[in-house]
């Protein structure tokens, strides 16, 4: 009865279709982590890359464990501000976990996947699941020795964090062979271009990475803090200014709630936590509700001009002065939003307003973080410095090839608006913003642009290779992966 | 000619508690002929294991129908003992037994192979036989690779699909779009499918603590004051039909009159309702069917019987010990419903004397309705502790526990017992000592099982991904249907209640603000701008911001906040207005509506049982259209050939 086959002993790759390598990508974000097999149109594993941490110093990872609210549960997340590595640790358990969750299997995780099973498992089976574990790690010490492993870094990712992403990679995780990609780089070739300027609008930053046949060029690059976070707080900011101020209630607060006239107090019954969860868990649920409020409500004023430039848009109004692109909006139909509590009401020219500083620093907001912002760092002159920093003749091609991508960018109206910017900043040559119109193109670009890479033939050859690495070193990395 | 026949198709289920297996499609396709429970037994010998001890519920035709109603609940286990006395053996307890499926994920592959032996050779099928493999969601591909190469190096097989058990639900109901809420044992699933098309960002997968087990766990915490309420009990406690899961706001029926608890939910009502109605629907729900042409009638009569005199009686009888008279009643009574009466009266009877106060609130609302109250009970309760079956454990275990009124058999009238409820109930209880009767009175615990938040993290689950549902727009088709399966989720009340969780915590009501501005009518044919950058309406049927044909005075109370507007508006007519660049899709907020889908009832046999096992009616169909009616076309399934020249990494070219 017994015997099944050993389920280890996979027939050996050389065996089918030999040449064929599947090879693992790994989109690392600071909202999120995509992985996934390369070849596929959408990664298969996506989860939140802030994780829970337990007084225990147990951490939590996985959407099932971090929105279960815990009175001791602490939301961080292993990036900084900047978009880079802060705690390697944690990162490189999560990037594990991506993959071992959806893909290889929790088997092949070392005994630190204690953390990763929600601390629900095992309850009545302990014996078992020991036993699994320590089958496990007399099987494979490491858990990613199967496949190559690409993985993407922000395009100013320090020399220092890259060779240490390639340590955990080759060392940790034992993989055969390894290659660092910028996120640029990958959105570009996700739309099957070599010579592009990337925008790429994410959580934490938005980064602008110029991309010439192929090469990256480093001096392009520039980066700002005006993504999908800082859009988060500019909408609380928003919320605060109306009177009465906008309550921002997190749905595990609420028990249920009912439905009441727009404007009126919330009616709900909340829920009673003997010991409430913690801020940045309220925090983390709070961004929940301002993604749905970014989703069905904001929207980036389209242009031409700013928002409080003279409207151009028909002739009547024209000719009364003062007549701006404000008043247009406000007569354009407001959209309604309700809050987890019940609480809502209707959003006219808030909604434009709120993303508005994405190009015009001086419609932003006031936030406590940031009183004022500068000039440089909107949208349109971070393209621009990044122009400035490219070859005359290059300039040309890029503007005509513009990719705009990332979850940020799926802000209504926002591809257009920075086309007619950057229309009006660069009147001569062609301007052409190319924005996948599929949300999971746009939200995955770098990871799908990775995808298509590694399954490329003549990848193969850039492969960094286990040898190579242990006969260089990590600082390979910087000679292999520009 | 298609590669196979109907007859030819096996299909396996495995699951944390039962696995599904059936060979050939019939006709009519009718629920898994094959229930075995997913555990195996560790032999002597290390590495393997025997299935000696599974108990295995040959359903012939009869007693398929039972099944699921009784053991939808909680397991296959109930079935199986009315079958064959020689199975007695198996009767012993599962202690020690290895459970390779746990929180939907395989933790045991020896094992599960062996289980999956063992199936294959119980059903036997021959040489030429496909496998369709239902796999839990949270399967890693790693694992689809090793179930491929198991069975196609093991069994030979020549042809295996991997289906995922969300996909095979849809196709049970027929129905592109919807959200899939597995509730099984340790975990739900929650899954959005799109035009056939799984959407695996944002997909729940496991999610701890939301399935029967957490229910169980939960009874087992409440009731821990109190003896006897092992978990075994409260197992069985939850798979009955007193147990069950209130809408949020009835949440505590102790306060509730019974009036509001009637009207709040009337599922439950309807369940637990009326006299007659209750007689019925328990039936329906308890009885085996297998039993065949008695049970209707001498139920009811009986029933009638004990709830005009015999209660009082009965009562008097149990608090007296004299417990032989009330087996010979209870013998007549099989009916679980019969029982519970009793009881509720036993217990009215009880409260007087005993006069504990949680039961005088009950008291009253029995009289009020025959709703919720007092049932107290729990009838059948064949094992106390699955360790011991020993009869001298139960005795003692029985006399310990005051609150419960409980007619110890004798032995020997347990034994006569035993096989006279298999026989008629068809129920077979885990507890395979058997026999054993005895009822336990629960107070109002038995509606919070769910009450540890189950609900709320299992709502919070589905709306976490409906929202991340890459398809915007197909959000509000998502929410309008959801899918609810698994026999996690055939607690009374559970879907119900589930449902009405996520209705007040996550519907969207028409804004009062909302009803003007986002229904504006435009009856005025689009003014154009006159500038070649103004951008048009891009989506038809959206609506532009014409004002014309609204009541003014609507208008107005809808603009206050925009003064600007107000003269435009009194100049409608007038003048053409700004074009509506930002089309207006209405509300993009969703859920505005939030309902269970439903499913064809081409199936009588399905119909019957319930369809908290779609998934498996699901891999019929699809096993249907992907080896025969599709022959392999569209690449639903690996052929051995394929599997040689790919190897097991191939399963993941094939759909599904």
């Amino acid at each position: 009865m017994a015997s099944a086959m050993p389920p280890t002993q996979a027939p050996a790759n050389a065996e089918y279709a030999g040449d064929e390598i599947n090879a693992l990508v790994l989109d690392s974000g600071s909202y999120t982590t995509r992985a996934g097999f390369a070849g596929e149109d959408t990664p298969k594993s996506v989860v939140p890359t802030s994780y829970g941490s337990l007084p225990s110093g147990e951490r939590l990872f996985g959407e099932n464990a971090i929105h279960l609210p815990r009175p001791d549960m602490e939301i961080r997340n292993p990036y900084n501000s900047d978009g880079i590595v802060e705690d390697w640790d944690t990162a490189a358990r999560l990037w594990e976990y991506s993959i071992t969750s959806r893909f290889t299997g929790a088997k092949q995780t070392p005994p630190t996947r204690n953390g990763l099973n929600d601390g629900t498992g095992a309850k009545d089976e302990n014996g078992d699941v020991e036993m699994e574990m320590e089958q496990a790690e007399d099987q494979q010490e490491q858990p990613l020795a199967e496949f190559p492993l690409l993985m993407s870094e922000a395009p100013w990712n320090p020399t220092k964090a890259r060779e240490k992403t390639m340590e955990i990679a080759m060392e940790e995780w034992g993989v055969p062979a390894f290659f660092l990609a910028k996120t640029g780089q990958l959105a570009a070739y996700s739309q099957g271009k070599a010579t592009a300027l990337v925008v790429d609008v994410g959580h934490q930053n938005t980064s602008v990475t110029a991309l010439w046949e192929g090469m990256v060029l480093r001096k392009s690059i520039f980066h700002t803090h005006l993504a999908g976070s800082w859009l988060n707080s500019q909408i609380r900011a928003m919320f605060a200014t109306l009177s009465p101020p906008v309550p921002l209630v997190p749905h595990y607060m609420v028990q249920f709630k009912q439905p009441v006239d727009a404007n009126t107090p919330s009616a709900a019954t909340y829920a009673t936590f003997s010991k409430p969860p913690t801020a940045s868990f309220r925090q983390l649920e709070e961004d929940r509700v301002l993604k749905s409020f970014k989703e069905s409500v904001v929207q980036a004023w389209q242009g031409p001009g700013r928002l409080d430039s003279p409207s151009t848009n028909n002739a009547i109004n024209n000719s009364s002065a003062g007549y701006t692109n404000v008043d247009y909006a406000k007569g354009l139909p407001p959209k309604p939003f309700e809050m987890p509590d019940g609480w809502n009401s209707v959003f006219g020219i808030e909604r434009f307003k709120v993303a508005e500083g994405l190009f015009d620093h001086r419609a932003a907001y006031p936030t406590p973080a940031q009183p004022e912002l500068k000039g440089e760092s909107t949208l349109p002159s971070l393209l621009s410095r990044s122009l400035q920093a490219c070859d005359v003749e290059t300039r040309a091609p890029l503007l005509n090839n513009v990719i705009l991508t990332g979850a940020g960018s799926l802000i209504e109206k926002l591809p257009e608006r920075l086309q007619s910017d950057l229309q009006t900043m660069f009147p001569n040559p062609k301007v052409r913003v190319l924005a996948n119109s599929s949300a999971p193109e746009r939200k995955f670009g770098s990871w799908v642009g990775g995808s298509v890479l590694g399954s490329l033939g003549t990848f193969h050859q850039m492969w960094v290779s286990r040898q190579e690495y242990s006969e260089f070193g990590a600082g390979i990395v910087e000679k292999r992966c520009k | 000619m298609p590669p196979f026949r109907d007859d030819q198709i096996f299909i396996i289920a495995p699951g944390s508690q039962t696995t599904l297996a059936q060979l050939g499609l019939p006709e009519s396709f009718t629920p898994a002929r094959y229930r075995m429970r997913s555990r195996m037994f560790p032999a002597e010998k290390e590495g393997e294991y025997e299935a000696v001890k599974i108990r295995r519920k040959q359903r012939a035709e009869p007693s398929a129908q039972p099944q699921h109603q009784d053991g939808a609940i909680s397991n296959g286990g109930v079935h199986e003992q009315g079958q064959e006395p020689e199975w007695e053996e198996d009767r012993v307890s599962e202690e020690g037994a290895i459970w390779p499926v746990r929180h939907g994920r395989v933790v045991d592959w020896t094992c599960f192979y062996a289980l999956m032996e063992h199936v294959y050779n119980t059903v036997n099928p021959p040489f030429h036989t496909p496998i369709l493999l239902i796999s839990e969601p949270a399967w890693t591909l790693k694992d689809h690779e090793r179930v491929t190469q198991f069975f196609f190096e093991k069994f030979k097989v020549p042809a295996f699909g991997v289906m995922d058990s969300a996909m095979a639900t849809t196709y049970a109901y027929g129905i592109p779009t919807a959200t899939v809420v597995d509730v099984g044992l340790h975990k739900a699933d929650v899954t959005c499918v799109t035009d056939f098309l799984l959407h695996d960002v944002g997909r729940s997968l496991a999610v701890p603590g939301c399935g029967g087990e957490a229910m169980t766990e939960r009874l087992v915490e409440l009731l821990s004051a109190r003896k006897g309420f092992t978990k075994d009990v409260c197992e069985q406690l939850k798979k009955s039909s007193i147990c069950e899961i209130l809408p949020s706001d009835t949440d505590t029926p102790d306060d509730e009159p019974a009036s509001a608890g009637g009207a709040a939910n009337p599922a439950a009502a309807a369940s637990t309702g009326a006299d007659g109605a209750a007689v019925g629907s328990r039936k329906s729900s308890v009885v085996d069917l297998p039993r065949g042409p008695g049970p209707g009638t001498d139920v009811g009569e009986e029933k009638k019987l004990e709830d005009d005199e015999g209660v009082l009686d009965i009562a008097s009888i149990v608090t007296g010990g004299n417990m032989s008279e009330y087996l010979a009643q209870k013998e007549r009574e099989k009916q679980e419903k019969a029982v519970a009466k009793q009881q509720k009266k036993a217990s009215d009877a009880q409260q007087q004397a005993a006069a504990r106060p949680a039961r005088l609130p009950n008291a009253k609302r029995t009289r009020n309705t025959f709703i919720y109250e007092d049932f107290a009970l729990l009838d059948a309760m064949k094992n106390v502790g699955m360790n011991s079956q020993g009869m001298a454990d139960m005795q003692s275990a029985l006399e310990e526990g005051p609150n419960k009124r409980q007619k110890t058999p004798e032995p020997q009238s347990a034994i006569s017992d035993k096989p006279a409820d298999a026989g008629l109930d068809g129920v077979v209880d885990r507890g395979p000592s058997g026999g054993f009767r005895r009822e336990i009175e629960v107070g109002p615990e038995r509606f919070q099982a769910a009450s540890r938040g189950i609900l709320d993290t299992l709502a919070d689950a589905i709306h976490r991904t409906v929202q991340s549902c890459s398809d915007v727009n197909k959000r509000s088709d998502l929410w309008d249907n959801m899918i609810i399966i698994g026999n996690g989720s055939k607690v009374r009340g559970f879907k119900e209640a589930l449902l009405d969780t996520l209705n007040k915590k996550y519907m969207i009501s028409p804004s009062s603000a909302t009803i003007f501005t986002s229904e504006l009518p435009s009856n005025l044919s689009t003014p154009m701008a006159t500038g070649a950058n103004t951008p048009q309406p891009q989506l038809p049927g959206q609506m532009a911001p014409h004002h014309s044909g609204v009541n003014q005075l609507l208008l107005h109370a809808t603009t206050a906040q925009n003064p600007q507007l107000h003269p435009q508006s009194s100049s409608i007519l007038g003048q053409p207005h700004h074009s509506a660049h930002h089309a207006h899709s209405s509300h993009a907020q969703t859920p505005t509506s939030i309902k269970l889908a439903k499913i064809p009832d081409y199936f009588p046999e399905w119909k019957e049982v319930g369809y908290d096992e779609a998934s498996f009616l699901g891999a019929q169909v699809a096993a249907r259209v992907l080896f025969v009616m599709d022959g392999g076309v569209s690449n639903g399934y690996m052929t051995r050939t394929g599997y040689n020249e790919q190897g097991p990494g191939g399963i993941h070219e094939c759909v599904l």
